[in-house]
């Protein structure tokens, strides 16, 4: 246990040296926030706030739905390429081991999130409302993104699968949620928009908490909790067999 | 006794990869675990560590039997992996850190430790370069490192010298006589049967799942001592007919390995003139040479294979 925690600094330094992923979660996200900053200008959304603040907050939080991707890569390395010999032979737990590297990636992942509500927040005045309930809400999607990719690596052979497949999953529910191009009104996708896209369920429970409507945010910020439930019991079932 | 396998058995689906290995490690000693690609030397390093379950027999490690895989135990052992598994992000030092730690050392013995392994391997001026950045020499050198950290009783090296120039490797080889020489016990995979005449104390030539012989360098060659080998280079090798050689009484190999011929026969059989007469019909000679007997020669006569995979009978 003690010799699991010991290795933990190691990998956020490892986490914070990888470039790409900075890049594609922090950087990207920002230009493009900064460039929907200048191109929505004063534009008004239909309750009269303004429309830049509602794109602000969907794209932080859609690039949550990325962060699933740093487990993969970790996992990956660690424990289905050669380290995993070096990592069977330590005298340390593996299935432990796996849950840290896993722990940090859903850390690292909320801490790119937090700068992002930072920039947006404090750079470009957007308002979030209680920051500590939006951190809250930000971390169960980067949780459930992680809880996804890990069922994805444990689920499929081919990690290079496991990883478009992630990808599929956060486009998948930026598509549903109708910001590529508007969806159709069908009602499966109603649905499917109501009680599962966790994208909806993160911004509406922060829309709804932004204007004190609490018990409405509070159900979905449920609906999310039991998605993280769900995946994270097909995660042990499926991580038990493959650690 | 440091460690010993017992009739082990290990399969892939119906492939056997290892059949019944019975192996002590003594301490002290280097043992040089040598055998061509696919012999199994790798399975049979998964199974002694406990990386890979067998299908039969079982492993001892330190006189443990029972749970010979207990952390207890595998804190004394060093492994050495054939390829490279480093954290390349990770600093020179902080790859030795992070092994340390996972070994449980801790302050001032951690910073030692991790200081002396670096040195060790001759990378004390660089332990603040980032592994990614290293050379190939340089990166096998920390691979090396990182397995030290903890100053194994029993440091298993699996082909530690694939790939890399000839001065990494002689450095390496010394490294390794400098640690026996302070008490570690080493098991040393490798294809290269130079490196194992130059630093085992035992040998345990492996093919195709199977110890086919083991012995001390001197042992081994001793007893194929009453054989000779007999290389001709040939302008012509496809024209060859090794039938024809294979024919004469007392010849016991030929094999084609390129543009040579290699034909060994009892000692003193006085066969080379009526061997080039045979050759001489087909093919022009370029070169002629009859070699004392090597390691490479031993596993030749058991197999009737070359260690570089290369020629076959
Ligand atoms: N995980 C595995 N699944 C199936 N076959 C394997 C596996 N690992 C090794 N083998 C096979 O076992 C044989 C021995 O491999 P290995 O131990 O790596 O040999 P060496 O290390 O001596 O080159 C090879 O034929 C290889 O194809
Ligand atoms: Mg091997």
């Amino acid at each position: 246990m003690m010799r699991v925690l010991r290795t933990i600094p190691y990998t956020l330094i490892r986490m914070s040296r990888d470039y790409i992923t900075l890049l594609l979660l922090l950087v990207v996200p920002i230009i493009l926030i900064t460039i929907f900053y200048f191109v929505l200008g004063d534009m008004k959304n239909q309750y009269g706030d303004l429309a830049f603040y509602d794109t602000a907050q969907l794209m932080t939080l859609v690039f949550q739905l990325f962060g699933g991707s740093i487990v993969i890569a970790y996992i990956q390395d660690d424990l289905f390429s050669a380290r995993r010999q070096r990592i069977l032979v330590a005298p340390m737990s593996l299935p432990l081991y796996a849950l840290s590297i896993s722990l940090c990636g859903m850390f690292f992942s909320i801490f790119l999130g937090f700068l992002l509500v930072l920039f947006t927040g404090v750079g470009l005045n957007v308002e979030w409302g209680n920051v500590f309930w939006v951190m809250y809400i930000i971390a169960l999607l980067a949780v459930l993104s992680s809880l996804v990719s890990l069922i994805l690596i444990f689920s499929v052979k081919n990690i290079k699968l496991a990883e478009r497949l992630s990808d599929v999953y956060g486009i998948g529910c930026v598509v549903l949620a109708g910001l590529f191009f508007p969806i159709p009104d069908y009602p499966v996708i109603t649905f499917i928009n109501e009680y599962l896209n966790p994208l909806l369920l993160a911004a509406n429970a922060i829309s709804y908490a932004q204007s004190n409507l609490f018990s409405d945010a509070y159900i979905y910020m449920f609906r999310l909790g039991i998605g993280i439930v769900i995946t994270f019991i097909i995660v042990y079932v499926l991580g038990r067999r493959k650690i | 006794m440091i460690a010993s396998l017992n009739g082990i058995v290990k399969r892939y689906d119906s492939k056997l990869v290892l059949d019944y290995i019975d192996l002590e490690i003594n301490e002290g000693q280097i043992i040089g675990l040598l055998g061509p690609n696919g012999a199994g030397k790798s399975t049979l390093i998964r199974c002694l560590t406990g990386m890979e379950t067998v299908n039969q027999g079982n492993v001892t490690l330190f006189g443990d039997g029972k749970k010979p895989f207990q952390n207890k135990n595998k804190e004394k052992i060093g492994l050495v992996t054939q390829e490279i598994s480093i954290f390349p992000e990770l600093t020179a030092k902080e790859n030795a850190n992070f092994f340390a730690g996972v070994y449980g050392l801790k302050g001032e013995e951690r910073k030692r430790r991790v200081a002396e392994a670096l040195a060790f391997v001759g990378l004390a001026e660089q332990t603040k370069g980032k592994a990614q950045n290293f050379s190939g020499g340089m990166q096998r050198r920390l691979n090396i490192a990182c397995s030290l950290v903890h100053n194994p009783k029993l440091l298993i090296m699996d082909e530690p010298t694939v790939g890399i120039d000839t001065q990494s490797r002689n450095h390496i080889l010394q490294a390794v006589k400098q640690l026996q020489s302070k008490g570690t016990t080493i098991l040393y995979t490798t294809h290269y049967m130079e490196e194992v005449e130059a630093i085992a104390s035992e040998v345990v030539i492996l093919d195709k799942g199977q110890i086919i012989t083991k012995g001390t360098v001197q042992e081994l060659i001793q007893n194929i001592q009453h054989e000779e080998k007999i290389k001709v280079e040939v302008s012509h090798p496809e024209e060859v007919s090794l039938a024809n050689i294979q024919a004469l009484p007392d010849v016991k190999q030929v094999i084609k390995d390129g543009n040579q011929i290699l034909i060994v026969t009892s000692a003193n059989s006085g066969h080379l003139d009526r061997i080039l007469t045979i050759i001489k019909e087909d093919s022009g000679v370029v070169g002629i040479n009859v070699e004392k007997p090597n390691l490479e020669d031993v596993f030749l006569t058991l197999t009737g294979r070359t260690l570089r995979d290369g020629g076959s009978v």
